[in-house]
């Protein structure tokens, strides 16, 4: 049994004392080769043989029953194997860190789009025309609620809150009182949703495209009631996840399902389309920001209410005011959340879940709080940080906002902002706008394996790398503590017949799993200590040589053999004593065209302190990605749903905008300010890949605002309502 | 499903014949559309017909094959007249939509937001159908009759545009909902010839405003002897009766017609600018 290491209190800063030097440095990933030349298998690659294609068919009414779902009608199909549904199949992709089967319709149809059935045939081809003409009847329902303004089910929580908002709101000197929508986002990830299940006996192995294994194991044993022992998952390289593969998806459990019934492998791909309708989609909201300050910018009163949606029987709901509750602080303070539930495809975690959008409204405010208060809005941030989250009164475990404030409008020229609508060249306006960032992090229980074979070692767990450079920083980390060069070390990752880590979400995957790395190999180095003879704070490792005691050994000659050791971590008492969360500060310049209402953005910088770096170079990249999606929030991303279905209308890359190269500028900087996050787990990092998001986009419409007058308060800011806000505004 | 690959124009009319073929040059519209759908029982490559690919000019204008892909015409050696084609070209998807693409397939797919539209219609572009019994000529304008809709009659097949010779200067401008590899919610074409400071002649196209591409006749009529910035003052203020703009996910039907105005105006003056003044943008 491993021992599981609690994060009780603050660590020694042990990656700064080791001498490979290699931690933090920006090295290319190790995978990145294989990626680029085609050889990385991803989940659909590397076909085995023998193996039959699927095709889910999906539900085209917005809510009903199946009445009959007629086989007869595909007989004709040749090569066709199979027409398989029932009570096993799930309705949608389970929620991130579920451990259990999502919900199982049977024969109810609960959104548009639903997969009601899997069509199986010897090639795609045959299967794709099966699922095509595949006659399903159904009993449809009428007056279906799609459209979440207009839903009668609406669940409200009562108010978390901190002091008397109302009395402070009403005591201010300064009120603002807003309303901000932001439409329904899609993860978008380039890889589409995939699952390859292949049976031995009564164990199913499942190649898949998933985030979190630890987690799916028992997703998709419980979806087809069997033992998680009898459940391996292989997802060693996985497109693009950004929460849209944090659970276990209906194209794995149904292939499991096929590939048990007819006896050898089913593969299914979803198709774009199916993976828009069919896979989590990030909620609509309607935010309502009401601030009250004093003359001098002092906030008093902070109230942030949202209205999100879900399917019915989905627990999640996005926690739209999470970074509204830590980062000012007021006398006051109230958040309420009311959830409205809907006919559409159902609403999950996507990137940075809370912050992506709540941010948008919160930064949004503030710079409208700034202009009612003739104050800078770098100012009126600075004046307003807390030193403990106002919500819980726990200290903040570090946090450099101030510093990243400061230091962004240094090196962004922030002195050169002009008065709102006074700077033009030709027919475009051009202004600046700013925001702050955070996004809280976490610690999730992690487990991991280090073997050390004299001059090489090898890392295995089943953590995941979605893109975001596990296999590069946990490499690092080895390397760090054991003293070897990167290219002695081999890191596995992927395979649930590794160590359980927490898998890729909540930006939690680098400090849990390289937590759980990091302990595995101290672990080791403890061993290499008593082998030298010296004691720990003597060893030295650098470069395949161990010293201490006055001597100088090999590692080779140390180890023979392998020294393996395994590691767990887990959350402890410092995460109830402090706070922890990335904080940042994003600045943008915009051009904004008089006319037509276009917005181009000609810069951006953010400025972040997120812990310890891991890796400069995916890090960095991480932020940048982050970023695009700020723009992408701001300016062009919107999922639009067809309102007397609920089906969605954008279901496609040519019609759901992410960001084109041409809208992202040449100019999009990243700063690191050096932080250690002691409270946060062993190694002092903190989450990165989410903050790069939040508040971003908040940057770009503030400085539209300044550039122009527009105030668009229904993101995204498209040219239309850009143009007809600068009416509104007078310009 | 066969493909065939056909090297002559006579053996690629006789496989279009009979109902069950469809012509595929590009593919770029034609595969995406299928979407999870059947698939023709046939189809005519027609990219390795002899003599569709390129463009050629003979006494009386351009002629530009029934296979000439995008990225061909933006690396023709043309005159300004097509500086507006070239510009819709760059913006027809991406490089590799570009490389692959057709002009033809662009026009007989026939959307309401294909980007070659306006810029063939102000060059006065016609084109050339061929079938067994022989070859007809129609105005583009004539061609497409409607959204997905034309003239082209079954086994069809468009050898190429037939661009009559003419001065003056062409601009095209795209307005999307993002900067690249999108769908317009307004696209403006010009060809301006001037005389001094003075327009001698305007043509004028617009598309995505219409279930068909327009041209303004009226306000190209009214522009002859304006200077550029009169020019643009009437673009501003003409009411574009030859519009239908509607609402869809793009964009709302009054903000189309608003940011066509501005279109009109600025592709005016592009038109007019020669090539040494560099237009400012963002
Ligand atoms: C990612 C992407 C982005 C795109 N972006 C744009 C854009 O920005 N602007 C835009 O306008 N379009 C865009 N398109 C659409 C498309 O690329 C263009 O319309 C292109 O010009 C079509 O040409 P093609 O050769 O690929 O046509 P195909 O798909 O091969 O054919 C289209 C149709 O025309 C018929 N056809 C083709 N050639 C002939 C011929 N010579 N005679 C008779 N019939 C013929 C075919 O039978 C078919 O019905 C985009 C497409 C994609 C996939």
């Amino acid at each position: 049994m491993t021992k599981t290491f609690r994060m009780d209190e603050a660590q020694p800063r042990l990656l700064d004392e080791t001498g490979q030097g290699i931690v933090g440095a920006p090295l290319d990933r190790p995978e990145g080769p294989k990626k680029v030349s085609g050889r990385a298998a991803y989940a659909a690659d590397g076909l085995p043989e023998n193996a039959a294609h699927g095709v889910l068919v999906r539900a085209t009414i917005a809510q009903g029953r199946v009445t009959k779902i007629d086989e007869s009608s595909v007989s004709d199909v040749s090569g066709l194997l199979g027409v398989f549904h029932g009570p096993k199949m799930t309705r949608n992709p389970a929620q991130g860190m579920a451990g259990e089967a999502p919900v199982q319709p049977g024969d109810e149809v609960h959104y548009h789009g639903q997969p009601i059935a899997l069509v199986v045939a010897e090639s795609f081809e045959a299967a794709r025309d099966a699922a095509q003409r595949l006659a399903v009847s159904y009993d449809a329902d009428t007056d279906v609620i799609t459209d979440p303004s207009r839903s009668e089910t609406h669940e409200q929580d009562d108010p978390e809150t901190a002091g008397d908002f109302e009395a402070a709101f009403a005591a201010s000197e300064v009120t603002l009182d807003r309303t901000y929508t932001t439409p329904p986002h899609a993860a978008a990830a380039m890889e589409p949703h995939a699952a390859v299940a292949e049976w031995e006996g009564d164990a199913v192995t499942l190649r898949g495209a998933l985030q979190m294994l630890r987690f799916n194991k028992k997703e998709l044993a419980d979806s087809l009631g069997i033992d998680p022992d009898k459940v391996r998952i292989l997802s060693p390289y996985i497109g693009g996840g950004f929460g849209s593969k944090l659970g276990i998806g209906p194209e794995a459990v149904a292939a499991a399902l096929a590939a048990r019934e007819l006896g050898r492998p089913v593969r299914v791909v979803m198709t774009r389309q199916t993976v828009f309708d069919s896979v989590l989609r990030r909620t609509e909201t309607s935010q309502r920001l009401r601030l009250g300050a004093d003359k001098d910018g002092t906030l008093r009163a902070l109230s942030h209410d949202d209205r999100v949606s879900n399917i019915r029987d989905e627990g999640f709901a996005e926690p739209v005011s999470q970074a509204s509750q830590f980062l000012y602080g007021a006398e006051g303070l109230s958040f309420t959340q009311t959830l409205a539930r809907i006919c559409r495809t159902p609403a999950g975690s996507v990137r940075a879940p809370g912050e992506a959008v709540g941010m948008l409204a919160l930064e949004q405010a503030m710079d409208e709080l700034a202009e009612e208060l003739g104050m800078c809005p770098v100012e009126l941030r600075l004046k307003n940080l807390p030193d403990k989250n106002p919500m819980t009164d726990q200290p903040f475990s570090a946090t450099r906002l101030a510093d990243c404030l400061r230091e962004g409008a240094e090196q962004f020229g922030w002195g050169e902002r002009k008065p709102m609508g006074e700077r033009r060249e030709g027919d475009w306006y051009v202004g600046m706008g700013m925001a702050s960032a955070a996004r809280s992090n976490m610690l999730i229980k992690s487990a991991a394996r280090v073997r050390l074979t004299g001059d090489g070692a090898v890392v295995e767990t089943d953590m995941t790398d979605i893109g975001t450079g596990s296999y590069a920083i946990l490499g690092q980390i080895t390397a760090e503590m054991l003293g070897l060069p990167i290219a002695q070390v081999e890191v596995r990752l992927g395979d649930t017949s590794f160590p359980g880590a927490s898998g890729s979400g909540g930006s939690f995957g680098a400090s849990s799993a390289g937590s759980a790395t990091f302990l595995a190999a101290k672990a080791i180095r403890e061993t290499l200590a008593e082998r030298m003879g010296c004691s720990l704070s003597e060893l030295t490792l650098q470069n395949g040589i161990a010293r201490g005691g006055n001597r100088e050994v090999p590692l080779s000659q140390l180890v023979d053999g392998e020294l393996v050791e395994e590691a767990s971590v887990e959350s402890g008492s410092t995460a109830d004593s402090h706070f922890s969360a990335g904080f940042g500060a994003h600045f943008a310049e915009v051009a904004v065209h008089a006319y037509t209402g276009e917005v181009r953005v000609r810069r951006m910088l953010g400025v972040m302190a997120m812990g310890r770096i891991l890796n400069e170079k995916t890090a960095r990249s991480q932020a940048l990605g982050g970023m695009i999606w700020g723009i992408g929030s701001a300016l062009t991303e919107k999922l639009t749903h067809d309102p007397r279905t609920g089906h969605l209308a954008t279901r496609d890359l040519a019609n759901y905008h992410v960001p084109a190269h041409a809208d992202v500028p040449g100019d999009l900087k990243v700063v690191f300010l050096e932080e250690r996050d002691d409270m946060a787990n062993p190694i002092q990092t903190k989450g990165i890949g989410e903050l790069g998001i939040s508040g971003a986009g908040a940057a770009i419409l503030n400085a539209v605002r300044n550039a122009c007058g527009a105030r668009v308060y229904d993101m995204p800011a498209t040219p239309d309502r850009v143009i007809t806000a600068m009416d509104a505004a007078g310009f | 499903m066969p493909l065939h690959r056909p090297e002559s124009l006579s053996a690629a009319l006789e496989l279009l014949q009979g109902g069950r073929a469809v012509a595929l040059a590009g593919g770029t519209d034609l595969y995406p559309a299928l979407r999870d759908g059947t698939p023709p029982p046939e189809m005519v490559d027609l990219t390795r017909v002899d003599g569709l690919r390129g463009i050629s000019r003979s006494e009386t204008g351009w002629r530009i094959g029934g296979a000439t892909t995008w990225t061909q015409v933006l690396k023709a050696d043309l005159p300004p007249l097509f500086n507006g084609l070239k510009a819709a070209a760059r913006e027809v998807g991406s490089v590799q939509i570009q490389n692959t693409g057709t002009v033809a397939g662009n026009l007989c797919n026939a959307s309401p937001a294909a980007d070659g539209v306006p810029a063939l219609l102000a060059l006065d572009a016609e084109v050339e159908l061929a079938a067994p019994s022989g070859t007809r000529r129609m105005p583009l304008g004539d061609f497409i009759t409607g959204p997905r809709a034309t003239h082209l009659a079954p086994g069809e097949i468009l050898t190429a545009l037939l661009i009559p010779e003419a001065d003056g200067r062409g601009a095209f401008f795209k307005l999307g909902a993002r900067r690249y590899l999108v769908i317009s919610i307004a696209m403006v074409s010009a060809v301006v010839e001037t005389e001094g400071d003075a327009i001698k002649s305007a043509r004028l196209a617009v598309g995505a405003c219409s279930p068909v591409a327009r041209r303004l006749p009226a306000l190209e009529a009214a522009l002859a002897g304006k200077t550029i910035s009169q020019a643009g003052q009437a673009a501003l203020t003409y009411d574009y009766p030859e519009l239908s703009p509607i609402d869809d996910v793009r964009a709302g039907a009054g903000y189309r017609r608003e940011a066509v105005a501005t279109l009109v105006a600025r592709a005016i003056g592009q038109a007019a600018l020669t090539d040494k003044e560099v237009p400012h943008v963002a």
